[in-house]
C-alpha cells in the first residue's frame, strides 16, 4: 500500500488516512509524483498546485494528529474539471475567454467536498465551455487517453476521465449535459455517474444548458461514486432547481447484491449498428448480470431518435443564449468547433425551443411506462470505443463530424429525460481500449444503479486495470 | 415541422442579434437540420395545457413511489 498510495481507491485511501496508516502528505505526494510522470503525455491537468496541495495535506495531518477529522474524505487529494468555481482561483472553463477569470464564489458541490476534508491538487482540462464530446480543445490542446495515447478521452470532462484513469486523482467532478461524464468514463475505463437533473446543486458550476446540465463524479469504482454523491446531493438555497427530496444512504445500497433486481436490455436503437467489440462486451455483461442474480429482460423503449433531437434543440438554444454576449463581442476568442455548435442555436425559433421543452414531461412519462417492470436499463455509452484524436478532429479530418455525431447517439436521450446513468468499465477491445456500459435508472434512484454497478465490480476486475506509460 | 432554410436561419439569427452570413447559415442548416427532422413528429401535436414544468412533476411522481 505504501509503495504507491495513488493506486488505491478513494474509499480505501480515505480509510487509510483516517486510521493513520498513511498520512495525507504521503498520499498527496504519491499523486503529485504520478502527475509529474503522466502529465507530459496526457495534458490532463489545467493547473497543478503542488506546493499548496502539500501545505493543505500537512494541515490535514496536523488536524488529525490533534484528534480533529473534518469529514469522510479528510486529507484526500482531488482535482476537478476546471468549471467549478472556487473563490480566489482561476477557473478557465477550458476557454480563452475565461483564461484569467477569478471566481468570487465557491460552487456548492465543490464546497461540500471541501467540507468533507478534501485537499485540492489543481484543476483538470476540459472541452471549451464543456461543449464538445471528444476531448479536443483548440486553446489548450487535446487530452490523451491513458490506455492509448493517440486516442481521445471523450468529453467534455476530458481531464477528469484521463486523470482518474491514470490514477493521478482518486476522483474528479465532471458535468454531463449530453454525455460529458459517461463518454470519458467509457473511453478511459473509469466509473462515471450522471446524476438525475436536480439531484446535485449546480450553483457555482459553469452553465451550458440550464435544463440539461448535471453535476457528477468520475471515480475508480461505483462505491467511490456513491460516497461522493452522498456528500454532494441535496437541497441548496443557492440553487432553487436542486431537489429537496431526501438523500438516500447510498453506502447501504451498494452493499447489497443485485439479486432480485430486473435489468432491461433495449430491443432496438441501443443495440443497433454497434462496433462488434462493443456488442461482445454487452453480451458478456448480460451473462455476468444473470450470473450475479439479476433478472435480465428485453424492453421496448419509445423512439429514442425523437428524444435525441429534442435534446439537441434544447441544448443548442440554451447554450447560444448563455454565450450570446461573447458571440457578439468576442467571436474570435472561441475555438472553431465550439463557435459552430453555438451558432446552431441561432437557427431555432422560440416556439420550437419551447415545444422541445414542453414535450419533456410526456416523454419521461412514456419512458417510465415502458420501463415500469425493470429497475434499470443497460446500454452501451457509445456504439464505438475511443476513436483517434486525428480522425475526430474537425478541420483536419473530413469525416470527423460524422464520427462525432455517432459518439453521442446513446447519451443525449438520457439527458433529455433527466435520468441518472452510471457508466461502468465493462471490458476491453483486443487493442486494449476500454469499453463502458451505462446503467440507466429511474429519476432520483441513483441508489439502484450504484448497487448494480458495485455488485458488478465485485464480480469483475475491469475497473482495476491500471494503464501503463509506453 | 420542416428544417429551416438558409434564408430563415439568416433572419432568425439577425433577429437574435447575432447575424451570420449565407455560408454559415448553410452550414448551420446542414448541422441542425437532422434535429428538426427527428422532432417533426412531435412538433405541433402537444396538448394546449402542457407546461414545461410537467417534467418536474413526472420526475417526482416516480421518485415518490
Amino acid at each position: 500500500m505504501r509503495s504507491e498510495p495513488s493506486l488505491m481507491s478513494l474509499t480505501a485511501v480515505a480509510s487509510a488516512i483516517a486510521d493513520k496508516q498513511l498520512s495525507s502528505r504521503e498520499v498527496t505526494q504519491s499523486c503529485l509524483d504520478r502527475i509529474a510522470k503522466w502529465q507530459p503525455h496526457l495534458n490532463a491537468f489545467m493547473a497543478i498546485e503542488a506546493d499548496e496541495a502539500l501545505k493543505a495535506a500537512d494541515a490535514a495531518d496536523a488536524a488529525l494528529a490533534k484528534g480533529g477529522r473534518h469529514g469522510k474524505l479528510h486529507g484526500v487529494p482531488l482535482a476537478h474539471k476546471d468549471m467549478y468555481y472556487e473563490a480566489g482561483k482561476v477557473v478557465t472553463c477550458g476557454s480563452r475567454i475565461r483564461r484569467d477569470f477569478v471566481a468570487t464564489t465557491t460552487s456548492t458541490a465543490l464546497q461540500r467536498l471541501k467540507d468533507a476534508g478534501t485537499v485540492r491538487l489543481g484543476s483538470l482540462q476540459m472541452a471549451e465551455f464543456a461543449y464538445g464530446p471528444t476531448g479536443h480543445n483548440a486553446h489548450f490542446g487535446p487530452v490523451h487517453n491513458p490506455f492509448a495515447l493517440p486516442h481521445v478521452t471523450g468529453g467534455s470532462s476530458s481531464g477528469s476521465g484521463s486523470a482518474v484513469a491514470a490514477r493521478l486523482t482518486f476522483a474528479a467532478l465532471g458535468s454531463d449535459t449530453g454525455g460529458s461524464i459517461r463518454m470519458p468514463a467509457h473511453f478511459c475505463g473509469v466509473t462515471g455517474l450522471k446524476t438525475t437533473v436536480g439531484r446535485v446543486s449546480r450553483a457555482g458550476a459553469m452553465p451550458l444548458s440550464q435544463s440539461l446540465d448535471t453535476v457528477g463524479p468520475l471515480a475508480r469504482t461505483a462505491e467511490d461514486c456513491a460516497v461522493l454523491l452522498g456528500l454532494m446531493a441535496g437541497a441548496d438555497p443557492a440553487d432553487p432547481t436542486a431537489s429537496a427530496l431526501p438523500v438516500p444512504d447510498y453506502a447501504a445500497a451498494i452493499a447489497q447484491s443485485m439479486k432480485g433486481l430486473t435489468v432491461g436490455v433495449p430491443s432496438a436503437f441501443y443495440v443497433d449498428d454497434l462496433d462488434s467489440e462493443v456488442a461482445s462486451v454487452l453480451d458478456a455483461t448480460i451473462v455476468t448480470l444473470k450470473r450475479e442474480g439479476a433478472n435480465v429482460v428485453q424492453v421496448d423503449l419509445p423512439d429514442q431518435r425523437q428524444l435525441s433531437s429534442a435534446s439537441q434543440l434544447v441544448l443548442a438554444v440554451e447554450a447560444a443564449a448563455f454565450h450570446k454576449r461573447w458571440m457578439i463581442e468576442r467571436p474570435q476568442d472561441y475555438g472553431p468547433q465550439v463557435m459552430m455548435r453555438l451558432q446552431n442555436g441561432l437557427a431555432i425559433s422560440g416556439v420550437t425551443y419551447l415545444e422541445a421543452l414542453r414535450w419533456r414531461g410526456p416523454a419521461l412519462a412514456a419512458h417510465n411506462a415502458a420501463t415500469a417492470k425493470v429497475d434499470a436499463v443497460i446500454a452501451p455509452v457509445s456504439p464505438v470505443p475511443a476513436p483517434t484524436i486525428a480522425e475526430s478532429d474537425v478541420g483536419s479530418s473530413p469525416g470527423a463530424e460524422a464520427v462525432i455525431q455517432r459518439l453521442t447517439r446513446f447519451t443525449r436521450p438520457i439527458n433529455y429525460l433527466g435520468l441518472p446513468s452510471l457508466s461502468i468499465p465493462s471490458g476491453f477491445t483486443r487493442g486494449g481500449l476500454p469499453v463502458g456500459l451505462q446503467l440507466v435508472g429511474r429519476s432520483f434512484d441513483e441508489a439502484t444503479i450504484l448497487r448494480i454497478g458495485a455488485a458488478f465490480q465485485r464480480a469483475t476486475d475491469f475497473h482495476e486495470k491500471v494503464p501503463q506509460l509506453p | 415541422m420542416t428544417r429551416p432554410t438558409e434564408k430563415e436561419i439568416g433572419a432568425i439569427a439577425s433577429a437574435a442579434g447575432v447575424p451570420v452570413d449565407t455560408e454559415i447559415a448553410a452550414r448551420i442548416a446542414g448541422s441542425i437540420g437532422p434535429a428538426f427532422d427527428g422532432f417533426a413528429a412531435i412538433a405541433g401535436t402537444l396538448p394546449f395545457d402542457l407546461e414545461p414544468s410537467t417534467f418536474t412533476l413526472v420526475q417526482t411522481e416516480k421518485a415518490a413511489r
